[in-house]
């Protein structure tokens, strides 16, 4: 086949439905489903069907948004497409990434005390982590770089690859429940979170108010139809960054922070029934109920 | 072998496949013109040409002297074909959109659009084509020696099949690629070529309006 290529990219060609397979795409994708499972194989470990399904999912979701013909035409034709795909690589992929890999892989990928995990220790405080990511997403929607990598199959997977990076090390904090690692608990987790919603905003608005197109690769792309608008591509583009990567997100931050109410809601229950076991023993130890126990605390008042 | 092991050799691969990537055409261009020294974006001519002399056919069927029809406004001239994938549309449709934002009307500066297919373009087709971008563009269409003699006095290279179109839609066509500006009195004062984008155009619409109407053309 002669277009066959490794990486989508803007390539000023002349939009046709005929498949471009991408190699890079397949590559990746087979590198982290067969390097999972190895790794689950050489630590003699078996593999957990609720992690499983959740990192096939997310190598799913990275396959398809970067496969053709999502990946090529978010790459180089429309910038809804582009931003979509960034909304896939960040709130779907990530996510679903990172809550496939069980406690026991991390410790192995990041032993204690190794300058890989202390440089995960790092970038993965939350604090740092909410910076990486949102410097991440401001320079890579910048116009001149944008412009400058996206036509090339390299400068291409480099801004996919830190999309990808940086969703990773700012969902760590939130998703990770490790504490040794860095896990923030609520309410910091769902203030953390809604922070990053809110600074989408930004570039999502720059995009939806821009009189004119801020991306040249996508103004001057073979149209897919004619009387194709650049200016409502992107338009829709940051529609689509603000109300689908808004309601993405905030749905996740509404799951994370009903399941931590929930989970609170039982230890309050369970403290409950602990408390109420305890008074019944000490009741039962202190003999049948007379005046000496205060019915207030369920306490003896007397020796 | 694991996750680990692996991206090396993916990342090595990634850039030497990257490194070999061709540099396209959306590469050179997508940055938009540079700025002139005299502040334009458009490319100033180095040698001086007029508005074609040719009469063409406009999309109702009636004769249009080119010269005649343009003479007294500045105007925007470009040759091109509604099957076009590309060029044609984009500049189009760039055109289009500048002059809503730069509040520039046709009235102002007139945008001529003439077929270097006739074969596939029929006045239909072409009103069909502009209508897409504005309704008031003037598109014109001839015989393909006539349009070959106008391309020709401004040393243009006449239209020459290219190959099939791999969308499927009969042949593409090669012509030229540029916009050609002409004053109110019909000089050929600069070109745009492929890759002016729309923040070209709204900074060079007004001074076409204001230093090529009648009156102030330099």
């Amino acid at each position: 086949m002669s277009n066959v290529a490794w990486w989508c990219s803007s390539t000023g060609q002349v939009w046709t439905w005929r498949y471009t397979p991408f190699i890079g795409v397949w590559l990746v994708a087979g590198g982290l489903i067969g390097g999972y499972v190895l790794a689950h194989r050489r630590a003699g470990q078996p593999l957990e069907r609720r992690r499983l399904r959740a990192w096939c999912l997310g190598v799913l979701a990275l396959f398809l948004v970067s496969e053709w013909p999502i990946g090529q035409l978010g790459a180089g034709y429309l910038a809804t497409v582009g931003i979509a795909r960034y909304i896939v690589y960040s709130f779907v992929a990530a996510p679903l990434l990172l809550t496939g890999v069980p406690t026991w892989l991390v410790d192995r990928w990041l032993p204690f005390g190794s300058r890989r995990q202390r440089v995960m220790s790092t970038l993965t405080r939350w604090p740092n982590a909410l910076l990486v990511f949102n410097a991440v997403l401001f320079t890579t929607h910048v116009p001149g770089v944008v412009d400058t990598l996206k036509p090339s199959q390299l400068g291409s997977f480099t801004i996919d690859i830190l999309h990808v990076t940086a969703a990773l090390i700012w969902w760590w904090p939130a998703l990770r429940r490790e504490p040794e690692r860095n896990a923030i608990q609520e309410p910091v987790r769902a203030f953390y979170l809604f922070a990053s919603s809110v600074l989408m905003f930004v570039p999502a608005a720059f995009l939806t108010f821009n009189p004119l197109p801020l991306y040249g690769l996508y103004e001057l792309a073979p149209p897919l139809w004619l009387g194709f608008n650049a200016i409502q591509d992107q338009q829709a583009a940051g529609i689509v960054m603000n109300i689908v990567g808004g309601f993405v997100l905030w749905g996740i931050i509404a799951t994370l922070f009903m399941r931590w109410a929930k989970e609170q809601e039982r230890s309050d229950d369970l403290a409950m029934r602990e408390r109420s076991r305890r008074t019944l023993e000490a009741m039962r130890a202190a003999g049948p109920p007379g005046d000496d126990v205060d019915p207030q605390v369920g306490q003896p008042t007397g020796q | 072998m694991t996750l680990r092991r692996l991206l090396p050799p993916l990342l090595a691969l990634a850039l030497i496949a990257g490194a070999c990537a061709p540099t396209t055409a959306t590469a050179i261009s997508a940055q938009g013109l540079p700025r002139q020294a005299d502040g334009w974006h458009g490319v100033p001519l180095e040698v001086e040409r007029d508005m074609p002399d040719v009469t063409l056919l406009d999309t109702a069927g009636d004769e249009v002297d080119l010269r005649e029809a343009t003479a007294g406004t500045p105007t925007l001239l470009f040759f091109g074909y509604t099957s076009c994938p590309d060029i044609c549309p984009i500049h189009m449709a760039v055109i289009a959109s500048a002059m809503e934002q730069a509040r520039v009307s046709t009235d102002t500066v007139q945008v001529v659009f003439v077929s270097v297919d006739p074969e596939r373009d029929t006045p239909e087709r072409i009103d069909e084509f502009l209508a897409h971008y504005n309704h008031r563009f003037l598109g014109l269409h001839g015989d393909l020696d006539v349009v070959a003699d106008a391309l020709g006095q401004l040393d243009l290279p006449g239209p020459v099949v290219e190959g099939a179109d791999p969308r499927g839609e009969g042949d593409l066509i090669g012509h030229p690629a540029q916009v050609i500006g002409f004053d109110a009195d019909g000089q050929a004062q600069r070109v745009w070529p492929f890759g002016a984008r729309r923040s070209d155009w709204v900074l060079d619409l007004p001074r076409i309006v204001d230093e090529w109407s009648a009156g102030d053309a330099t």
